[in-house]
């Protein structure tokens, strides 16, 4: 029978190392947040992390990944029964569109522009706006 | 590669022994003034001893209110740690393999602006 994992004591573990930069923990600053466009328009939220491709078998201590995508699909029955979706059913927006982390991620792009929101654009165009009143706010 | 392929992982020493499971991965985000999120570099990973997934990060600030959830998420968390990138020797198959030496720190993040 394999034994549980042991539990360090804090004094076991050396002192964080300080880099430069700001530090972000994925989990807990970037994914599950909400993707807002400058108009304030929501376009997402951020189920993975796209990341350069690495060696997984022989990983090069200098050269760590970094962030290429944020990606959006259909993660709920993954991250309950493990695995990953494919990859086409990914939508992706690249993080060099990332302009400000908060409690939220902003882009420095409107939603209008991005293959992410086509269904939604498509849908408007094709069949809101076909319905009377549709093109317009309400009064 | 996409993050949750590092997610979950459980990850062992060099000598064999089991330390846990992948929980997080801390990124430097850093870039030219006009754009300051230009590059998200993975500096290493945070690894449980004993829970599965990343939730809150009690262990990992100074937040401690509430105060009954956030003993109870901070114990979920203990002996939690961060391993740098550079002591990562492979990982895949559900396995992530540490190098020889690998240091585990304190996975405490600094209070940050912004």
């Amino acid at each position: 029978m394999s034994r549980r994992p042991r539990i360090r004591r804090p004094d076991e573990l050396a002192a964080p190392p300080r880099f430069a930069g700001r530090i972000v923990d994925a989990e807990l600053e970037l994914l599950d947040r909400q993707v807002f466009d400058p108009d304030s328009v929501q376009v997402t939220t951020v189920d993975d992390l796209e990341l350069t491709d690495v060696d997984a078998a022989h990983p090069d201590p200098d050269a760590p990944p970094e962030i290429l995508c944020l990606l959006s699909g259909p993660v709920f029955g993954t991250r309950v029964f493990g695995g990953r979706p494919p990859e086409s059913r990914f939508e992706r927006v690249d993080w060099a569109h990332v302009a400000r982390l908060t409690t939220a991620v902003a882009l420095d792009v409107t939603a209008e522009v991005l293959d992410i929101s086509w269904l939604e654009r498509w849908f408007r165009d094709r069949v809101i706006a076909r319905i009377p009143g549709g093109r317009h706010d309400p009064e | 590669m996409i993050l949750s392929d590092l997610l979950g992982l459980r990850a062992y020493a060099a000598d064999g022994e089991e330390l846990g499971r992948v929980v997080d991965a801390r990124f430097a985000i850093a870039g030219p003034e006009d754009h300051p999120l230009r590059t998200a570099r993975m500096l290493g990973i945070i690894v449980s001893p004993r829970s599965h997934t990343s939730f809150m990060g009690y262990e990992r600030t100074d937040v401690n209110s509430p105060a009954l959830l956030a003993r109870w998420f901070e114990h979920r968390g203990r002996g939690s740690f961060l391993v740098l990138w550079k002591d990562i020797a492979s990982f895949g198959g559900g396995r992530m393999l540490l190098r020889p030496g690998a240091v585990l720190y304190s996975p405490k993040l600094e209070p940050q602006d912004g």
